[in-house]
């Protein structure tokens, strides 16, 4: 600005000289056309020479006010910016206080929980239950009480564990602590997945999918997974498994293949078998038929070879189909329990669920192969249940005000049944408990149950559930260590009442 | 014999486990990723109810939290062996629906 004062200065001062000399310019050139020669000539061409200099400010003045004028608009352009600088920051800096005065959003706290705690993987799942049994064969009346916290942590993106850790409290006795599950759970891509360590026998549906107490519509487990269940409930080893899509969306298609410790059972003494029995005299300590699995975790065993297993299943309907959701199974489990003596086992299962109906069934065959000649001990067991919710029934004559309670009703029936040769009188639990022991009175080596329950549910895993359970008239079969028969008080009942949550 | 035929039919189970299959959703290399997260959330809305009624009652998004759920979900994979893509998308209705 001050250069540009300067050059108008200037000029404004050879305008005035200019003007001043002019008049005295303009009688000279008067006098040299009177007085022609040669000063007449250089007067001309300084007269010129001063028009051009003339010429040459006036471009100069025009130049001169036309960068004025950009440097005026420049500076109304700066001004607008700056206005517009001003009226967001001030803007900015009302949203930063009202963001710093206002309370954090879940996301953000979450966000910034996670950026306090680093490595944050950790969470706690799982399921309590607390139940008062009743039964009439042997008039008990008791309570039970049962934690199933489970851990997860996640060490990578690819890598979880798995813990979970059973405490009961049964009746008559001091608490149980046990770990049916504890492994690692590794994806090799997205179709295989590799698990190692103690996990959920992974035959059939019951003990990975229906066996928490909250998952479980009923609270006891039907017979072939009850009270000396056919398959062992937990194995040690490997699994590789996955699932993929083969269809439309919901078409999907899963296995699971496994080796591990394999079966073992209690070895029970045989010693005393005397007619009735069937089986011969035994007079040393052997196996026997009618023996039971091992029910608890197998790590402690040392069987004869690994056992290994095997699991497919199907669903062969679309998420949208107006069909419901089908699931099918099959399984296979198979291991030497003594050497050159095999456990083999398959079964077969189905899922089906559609609105408010879900029904669900399993068979089981297993043969065992017994040493000292006494042939296979052959064992069967199935089971078939189905439940309903009430959700939008309406019944005459009751309040509207009660369609709330009948919405959370689910009525349920289940049939079971389960065949062998014999059993052995101590394997039979004759302690109540909660979970896969159920009622002791319904065990026996032909034995059917029906039990049917009513729940409800107050939240999707917060369920007051009852049942009760009915032994049928077939009942019975032999104790192959005592030979006596078992089921001297068929028919029994029991009556179950649990209130389970899944956290 | 028949324990042979089972080692077989376990090993076929195996090689389909390992072998890459065709990706079934080329499509949704050429949305946004604000496009394939809303692709998503429908599929989950969709599969969520009839996934996790399969076994026990469908639990909603506002039990746990979002990291929560990564672990609950990668847990659920293996427990139900669900597939990938179906699993990413419960998980993205799942949180998206707290």
């Amino acid at each position: 600005m001050r250069r540009w004062l300067a050059r108008v200065g200037a000029l404004t001062a050879a305008a005035v000289l200019i003007a001043a000399t002019a008049p005295i310019i303009m009688a000279d050139d008067l006098t040299v056309t009177r007085g022609a020669g040669d000063g007449g000539v250089a007067r001309e061409r300084e007269i010129r020479d001063i028009k051009s200099e003339i010429h040459r400010l006036e471009q100069r003045v025009d130049q001169l006010e036309n960068e004025n004028g950009q440097l005026k608009k420049s500076n109304a352009e700066l001004k607008q910016n700056a206005d517009k600088l001003q009226t967001s920051t001030t803007q900015q800096l009302s949203e930063i206080q009202s963001r710093a005065s206002a309370p954090p959003s879940p996301a953000d706290f979450m966000d910034a929980m996670n950026r306090f705690l680093g490595r944050y993987r950790f969470t706690l799942v799982g399921g309590a239950a607390g139940s008062y049994i009743y039964d009439r064969k042997s008039n008990t009346n008791t309570f039970a009480l049962d934690l199933e916290p489970i851990i997860l942590w996640q060490l990578s993106d690819k890598l979880l564990f798995e813990g979970t850790i059973e405490a009961n409290l049964p009746a008559g006795s001091s608490a149980d602590y046990q770990l049916p599950v504890a492994d690692f759970q590794y994806f090799l891509n997205d179709y295989a997945e590799l698990v190692m360590g103690i996990f959920d026998q992974p035959f059939g549906d019951w003990y990975e999918d229906q066996s928490p107490f909250w998952v479980n519509r009923f609270i006891t487990a039907p017979l072939p997974y009850n009270v000396g269940s056919l398959i062992p409930p937990t194995e040690v080893g490997l699994q590789l498994r996955g699932g993929f899509q083969w269809g439309e969306m919901g078409q999907v298609a899963d296995y699971t293949i496994w080796s591990g410790n394999g079966p073992g059972y209690t070895n029970a003494t045989c010693g005393s078998n005397t007619p009735p029995s069937p089986l011969p005299d035994c007079s040393t300590t052997t196996a026997l038929v009618g023996d039971t699995l091992v029910s608890d975790n197998n790590i402690r065993l040392n069987t004869h070879s690994p056992g290994f297993g095997g699991r497919f299943r199907v669903y062969p309907l679309p998420a949208d189909s107006n069909f419901g959701r089908l699931e099918l199974g099959a399984s296979t489990f198979d291991g030497k329990w003594l050497d050159g003596f095999w456990l083999t086992s398959w079964g077969v299962d189905f899922n089906y669920f559609r609105d408010n109906l879900q029904a669900r069934g399993e068979w089981i065959q297993t043969y065992r192969q017994m040493p000292q000649g006494l042939g296979a001990d052959n064992r069967q067991g199935w089971y078939v249940q189905a439940g309903y919710f009430l959700t939008g029934l309406q019944v005459p004559l009751l309040p509207s005000e009660l369609d709330q309670y009948i919405d959370r009703l689910e009525p349920l029936i289940r049939y079971s049944g389960i065949n062998q040769r014999a059993t052995v009188l101590g394997n039979v639990i004759t302690t109540p408990g909660i979970g896969f022991t159920g009622s002791p009175a319904l065990y026996a080596p032909h034995a059917r149950e029906v039990a049917v329950g009513l729940d409800y549910w107050f939240a999707p895993s917060i369920v007051w559930q009852n049942e009760l359970d009915l032994e049928l008239p077939r009942a019975g079969g032999f104790y192959s260590d005592t030979g006596q028969a078992v089921g001297a008080y068929p028919n029994d009942r029991a009556f179950v009442s649990q209130f389970a949550v899944g956290f | 014999m028949s324990r042979l035929i089972k080692f077989g039919m376990m090993a076929a189970l195996a090689a389909i486990a390992l072998v890459p299959l065709a990706p079934r959703h080329a499509r949704a290399a050429e949305m946004t990723p604000a496009q394939q997260k809303r692709q998503m959330f429908r599929r989950g809305a969709q599969l969520w109810p009839i996934y996790c009624n399969t076994c026990h009652n469908a639990r909603p998004g506002g039990e746990f939290s979002p990291t929560e759920w990564n672990m609950i979900i990668m847990h659920m994979r293996t427990q139900a062996n669900l597939p990938p893509q179906d699993a990413n998308a419960i998980l993205e209705y799942l949180k998206a629906s707290r």
